[in-house]
């Protein structure tokens, strides 16, 4: 399925761990999250992607069985999240935004709790402790109260519970978040190592963590899906972001003509500034290498005033805003036709 | 079951890992012990009548210390957020918690215990009304626990819930007063029937009534179907 040329796969349920189909959340009269769907297979990482407010945090939450949906299905393994969440939460892990520890306990006394309300048998909760201990690298701290965690602990202690009693599905609410380089790199490893066998849902506002682990990504902004796509594909909507802004005192035909005969120039909209009739605006779609401005710069200031230039890195805003806009073009279409 | 069982140790850890447990259990000690002495050595009363009247009204302000936090602190921490999306029925959540407060209020019942040696050494008290007179404090302290948890599933606020719930547990309490005012009719029967104190009386007295039992149960019961219902529709 294509909606203004980027692709949205849809898997067949059938193979889906994860689905989510046409699902809307509402409070009162606000929309959090509108008509989302999409799926996320056994052995398939996908990221999460959108700035803070976007609506991941709900999404996770109704996948995860915490909050309904409004309208829609969400089902997990096979099960109907509406009706059989509890049956569902044995198959899920979970880490919401904020760590969710009591304060009150020890590392080992609360992952022991987690371990048996997941109906970790007796026998087998050592070596279950252990064994997400390990994973999440908390041995320093099995016997600290959990009050006086680092961020970065609690952090990975969260984690650790929702790896306990070996779910099908690791849902994950911005995992990275607090961390320093190092635990980021080994919660990646985590999650990367888990997402081989199981079905990894990860959160993130960061573009690099969902292009360096994820076979797919899933941008959300405002409540809606505005696109899934694998990192390859989004890296090249990405190159096409790369933009030069530069402001000069020059005819705007001559200015264009000069501009596109730069190397690496694609395209060239010219306009002229509102307060300053002299000064014209020029933006440059150009390629990704560096450099691009610095020829530019030079072409410029050889003919003419240049008041100013600035390249506009590939941000995650950037790609925000021209999905939403190949959206608002899509829809403009549709209601014209 | 299990799960439950979880839920319950995990409550338990949480009342006596904090100064909750022991502030309670303490200030409940040391205000029956008061009460004891003062009954029996001042008003030279052998009974312990008027010590389980007045543990009454030090429980009805101590529940909601002890109640406040149970859901509150989960929905303030974020680890509502755990315990609604573990494998976990809402009546399994409200269950293991109520349980964990009950154990609070059997230790406070136990420890005054202490207070039942004088009695024996130095008069001839009637064991039977004193028997009563602790299951009619069991379960008033049942029925007013389970108010406390239903207030503190509505809120994210701990004080705010411990404040409704002394509230209202202070209006049943003397809400048999209002006979006072009205002389007879239904209504006068309706403010003797939700009275937290006059059903007490009773059980002081001696008299393990029915009506007196079925009241607190009933009370309980409502209060933790309303806290589980609250629990499930809040999704």
């Amino acid at each position: 399925m294509a909606v203004g040329g980027l692709r949205i796969f849809t898997m067949s349920p059938d193979s889906a761990v994860i689905a989510l189909e046409s699902v809307s959340k509402r409070y009162g009269s606000r929309t959090v999250v509108q008509d989302v769907s999409f799926t996320v297979a056994k052995g398939e990482i996908v990221g999460f992607l959108g700035p803070n407010g976007a609506g991941k945090t709900t999404t996770m939450r109704m996948i995860a069985g915490f909050t309904a949906a409004t309208s829609g299905r969400v089902s997990v393994a096979g099960y109907d999240m509406a009706t059989q969440n509890v049956d569902a939460a044995r198959l899920i892990g979970y880490l919401p935004e904020r760590p969710p520890l009591y304060d009150t306990l020890d590392v080992s006394a609360y992952l022991r709790f987690v371990a048996k309300v997941k109906g970790v048998v007796r026998a087998a909760l050592a070596s279950e402790l252990e064994r997400v201990v390990a994973a999440c690298h908390l041995e320093d701290v099995v016997r600290r109260e959990v009050f006086k965690l680092s961020k970065g602990y609690r952090q990975r202690l969260g984690l650790a519970q929702a790896l306990l009693g070996a779910p099908q599905v690791l849902l994950l609410d911005e995992p990275t978040a607090g961390l320093d380089p190092g635990q980021i790199q080994e919660t990646r490893e985590v999650i990367r190592a888990f997402g081989e066998q199981h079905a990894v849902l990860f959160s993130t506002h960061i573009l690099a963590e969902v292009t360096l682990i994820c076979g797919r990504v899933a941008i959300i902004h405002h409540g809606r899906l505005l696109a899934i796509d694998s990192p390859a594909g989004l890296l090249r909507a990405l190159e096409e972001t790369h933009r030069v802004t530069l402001h000069v005192r020059a005819p705007a035909h001559d200015l264009r003509d000069e501009l596109m005969s730069v190397k690496g120039v694609i395209d060239v909209d010219v306009r002229p500034l509102a307060n300053n009739a002299d000064v014209v605006a020029a933006d440059c779609r150009v390629e990704a290498e560096s450099g691009v401005e610095a020829s530019i710069a030079r072409v410029i200031t050889r003919r003419w005033d240049l008041h100013r230039l600035e390249r506009q890195q590939p941000t995650l805003e950037n790609i925000f805003l021209r999905y939403v806009k190949e959206r608002a073009d899509v829809n403009e279409r549709a209601a014209g036709a | 079951m299990s799960a439950t069982l979880a839920v319950y140790q995990k409550e338990l850890a949480g009342y006596f890992r904090s100064p909750i447990a022991y502030y309670v259990v303490s200030v409940f000690l040391l205000g029956t012990g008061y009460f004891f002495l003062y009954n029996v050595f001042l008003a030279g009363e052998t009974t312990m009548a008027g010590t389980f009247q007045n543990m009454g009204i030090l429980l009805t302000t101590l529940v909601p210390v002890i109640s406040m936090r149970l859901l509150s602190a989960e929905y303030s921490t974020g680890t509502a957020e755990l315990l609604l999306t573990l494998p976990l029925e809402p009546w399994q959540i409200v269950a293991g918690k109520y349980l964990g407060a009950l154990t609070i209020l059997v230790l406070m019942t136990a420890g005054t215990v202490v207070d039942l040696v004088p009695l024996y050494l130095f008069g001839t008290p009637e064991t039977t009304t004193i028997l009563s007179g602790y299951i009619g404090f069991l379960l008033l302290g049942m029925a007013c626990l389970a108010v406390g948890l239903f207030f503190s599933a509505l809120t994210h606020n701990q004080i705010v819930a411990a404040l409704i719930t002394a509230a209202v547990l202070l209006a049943f309490w003397f809400v048999g007063h209002l006979q006072t005012f009205q002389p007879s009719g239904t209504l006068r029967d309706l403010f003797g029937y939700l009275s937290f104190s006059l059903h007490f009386v009773d059980f002081i007295q001696g008299l393990v009534r029915t009506e007196g039992v079925a009241f607190y149960l009933i009370v309980a019961a409502v209060a933790l179907t309303l806290s589980t219902g609250y629990l499930k529709w809040r999704r």
